[in-house]
């Protein structure tokens, strides 16, 4: 029987932050009108909406009308590459939405190094005179490695003024999946140097079916959704006003405590790692090796010759919820597209796990996480007859 | 040394627990989950991911080891297209049946005797009596009589049959099944039964039929007079024997006499005694006998529905896979492209795929 329950998967979704629940709730009753009515009572929620868009965008860096609401990354996501017809560069270890949008385009995706990262100077090379947008996620969810977005966008800049000087006529845009990184990272789009940014509300202690996309002022976006023309014609359909209310409110929680909140984790995620890389010396610990280059919460691992999936079922039971690769690649069954990416052996891929931390995990739940892995690698090691 | 039983598990009760038992009669098991299919169509949601995770939760509780098998391309070709393909010619056909002789009985065997197996198992009810070493099987049906599987296992060949195992063939019924999987500790033991064709799930066969083939307006025709009754987007989509679905805006209840695919014609009556309905016999093709060798000429019991009525009839072998059983009295006609299973007793003797009608 289970006696506690320790969550380590944040990366495919978080609880609400605390005070969330409370400042959404208003508007799932009493406030429920639609913001776009005439009367004072709608023109309040409309201005509760604006304020929340102002505040995601004093928090990016960036001015209120730029910041689009959607519902979710992966509509952020597509509608950032909706923007343009022409090729686009990205990374193999990309969210699958973002490899699906590339895949309508005529597209150069880079591959990642063993840790996970992009060289920024393969992303130079693939930019051609055609290249309309190059997308590169600013931490990735499953392995954690932090992309070089800063060295990229100088590239990407210096690519623009040459066109400029020639005259040519080709926009030329970076945007950023930030989603993963937001409660660890800045995110300010200025100093990130990007023109196109998508934020989640789910991975930030929001809740699930909000997200942002940042465009700077001379992208032109075009819908996805028709309709009504709300957000600025970009994006129809009646504002998720509870949903919009309790990003803004989650996303500035993080933002405010992400510095001490990062240390916590790194903190709490080293422990871990030492533990079980004390039990189990054969275990291999993917992504960057660098503090700097990886998200602090997040501990990918692979027990190679062991199957993850056994792990999480036999985890599941001593209350432990972990994942294998990202969430959309487990419900898939398949090994990850990432892990392979960076040149892990499917049976490497196999045994790998993910574990991330969060708000809401603690020095007990760490250590109960901890033992219950080291058990269950052990049965499950003495029975495939691994190391 | 234990004999080694390669299992398919399908994240369902009943081979959860036909895994069960065999470990606990000492063989030494590996569960195997056949991937047949992981397309996800637009508007068709197949469950296998949720499948494969049961069957490793039974996997894990039982302490064996699952493998996943990708048997799609096999699965594709003898089942899926087969399955579009009768339908484009008119015909309804069975494709578990299909599915039982080229994949659990086919690639799966093929593979797990590759693998090491001395024997391969399934959760399907039916019942076998192993012949000696190298000689073939005795098919028998289940002994919960609501279960038995037999209907859709004719295709099977006896030596096949030799090496596998019905562990769960033998209970009387699916609710001792339910209990056993549960005093076992198997979680799954209150997932409802999987039902129809595993790929097409709940949207239905009309939406992928549709999905697959091109739409082909005709006529829906009175089979006594030729008149027009209305119209449909193609024959295909219409079964004999057909009732509800006709869309001929009121009037009585019709019946499906003929689907013409050729004429992309479906003629209907609203006279269950109409004769079109009825036949003395069916013709069969394709057939084939468990034993190897056709049964001799004579009177057998027959099936042309899972689990549906043991009619007697008279089968006679032709030399080119053909045969005929003759009722003896007037019966409902069957479809073409279903099967019809032979059998003697409680023992399966094969069967053929219904091509036509004795009136």
């Amino acid at each position: 029987m289970a006696v506690r329950h320790v969550y380590l998967d944040h990366a495919a979704a978080t609880p609400l932050a605390p005070g969330v629940l409370d400042a959404m709730l208003p508007y799932l009753t009493e406030r429920f009108e639609n913001p776009s009515a005439p009367y004072a009572r709608a023109r309040s929620v409309r201005a509760d909406v604006e304020a929340a868009r102002g505040r995601v965008a004093r928090l990016v860096g960036a001015k209120p009308d730029n910041v689009t609401f959607t519902a979710g990354a992966t509509e952020a996501n597509n509608l950032a590459f909706c923007c343009v017809d022409g090729p686009v560069v990205t990374d193999v270890a990309e969210h699958e939405s973002v490899l699906g949008c590339a895949c309508t385009h005529e597209h150069v995706l880079v591959g990642v190094g063993r840790d996970g990262r992009v060289d920024p100077a393969e992303v130079a090379a693939a930019i051609t005179p055609e290249t309309q947008l190059v997308s590169l996620e600013l931490a990735n969810g499953e392995v954690g490695a932090v992309q070089p977005v800063r060295e990229v966008a100088r590239f990407v800049d210096a690519e623009r003024r040459r066109r400029l000087e020639t005259g040519e006529s080709v926009p030329l845009y970076l945007h950023t999946d930030a989603s993963q990184a937001a409660a660890h990272l800045s995110c300010n789009v200025a100093s990130l140097g990007c023109d196109l940014m998508t934020l989640s509300a789910a991975k930030v202690g929001g809740p699930k079916q909000v997200g942002v996309l940042w465009a700077a002022d001379g992208v032109r976006l075009r819908p996805l959704v028709l309709g009504g023309g709300q957000e600025g014609g970009v994006r129809s359909g009646t504002e998720n006003v509870a949903g919009i209310v309790g990003m803004a409110a989650a996303l500035e929680l993080a933002m405010r405590d992400r510095e001490r909140e990062s240390r916590r984790l790194e903190g709490l995620r080293e422990r871990m790692r030492v533990c079980l890389a004390e039990a189990f010396p054969w275990m291999l610990v993917l992504g960057p090796t660098r503090a700097r280059r990886r998200l602090p919460g997040l501990l990918s691992v692979s027990f190679p010759g062991l199957d993850a999936r056994r792990l999480v079922v036999l985890l599941e039971r001593e209350g432990v919820s972990a994942g294998t690769g990202s969430a959309c690649a487990a419900s898939r069954m398949r090994v990850s597209h990432v892990l392979l990416a960076m040149g892990l052996t499917e049976r490497e891929a196999a045994g790998s796990l993910r574990l991330s931390l969060g708000r809401t995990t603690g020095e007990d739940d760490v250590t109960y996480a901890a033992e219950a892995i080291c058990r269950v690698v052990r049965a499950e090691a003495a029975r495939a007859g691994v190391a | 040394m234990a004999e080694r039983v390669y299992v398919g598990l399908s994240g369902g009760v009943d081979s959860a627990l036909a895994a069960a038992l065999l470990v606990e009669q000492g063989y030494e098991v590996t569960c195997v989950y056949m991937r047949n299919w992981s397309r996800d169509l637009p508007g068709f949601r197949c469950p296998w991911a949720e499948e494969l995770a049961e069957a490793e939760r039974v996997a894990v509780t039982l302490g064996v080891s699952l493998e996943v098998w990708d048997c799609e391309e096999e699965y594709r070709r003898t089942v899926v297209d087969y399955l579009v393909r009768e339908y484009a010619r008119g015909r309804t056909p069975n494709p578990d049946v299909m599915c039982n002789q080229t994949v659990k009985f086919g690639t799966f065997a093929e593979r797990a005797f590759a693998a090491g197996a001395d024997l391969i198992a399934t959760g399907h009810y039916a019942r076998v009596s192993h012949g000696a070493f190298g000689a073939s099987a005795t098919l028998l049906r289940a002994a919960d009589v609501h279960k038995d599987q037999t209907y859709f296992l004719w295709r099977v060949g006896g030596d096949v049959l030799n090496q596998a195992l019905f562990p769960i063939g033998g209970i009387a019924s699916k609710a001792e099944v339910r209990e056993m999987c549960r005093e076992r500790g198997l979680e799954n033991a209150d997932r409802p039964d999987s039902d129809g064709i595993c790929f097409i799930g709940p949207v239905g066969l009309r939406t992928f039929l549709l999905d697959q083939l091109d739409r082909k307006p005709g006529n829906i025709v009175e089979w006594e007079t030729g008149r027009v009754l209305g119209r449909h987007e193609g024959a295909f989509l219409y079964t004999v024997g057909q009732r509800r679905g006709l869309d001929l805006g009121g009037g009585p209840a019709r019946y499906v006499v003929e689907v013409d695919a050729a004429a992309n014609e479906v003629r209907v009556t609203a006279d269950p005694a109409c004769p079109g309905l009825w036949c003395q016999g069916l013709e069969l093709e394709d057939v084939r006998w468990v034993s190897g060798e056709a049964p001799r000429e004579g009177d057998y019991l027959v099936r042309t529905r899972h689990t549906g009525a043991l009619r007697r009839g008279r089968l006679a072998c032709g030399e080119d896979g053909s045969a005929r059983v003759t009722w003896t009295e007037p019966t409902r006609t069957v479809a073409p492209g279903q099967s019809a299973v032979v059998y003697d007793g409680e023992r399966v003797l094969g069967g053929g795929i219904v091509c036509g009608w004795v009136r």
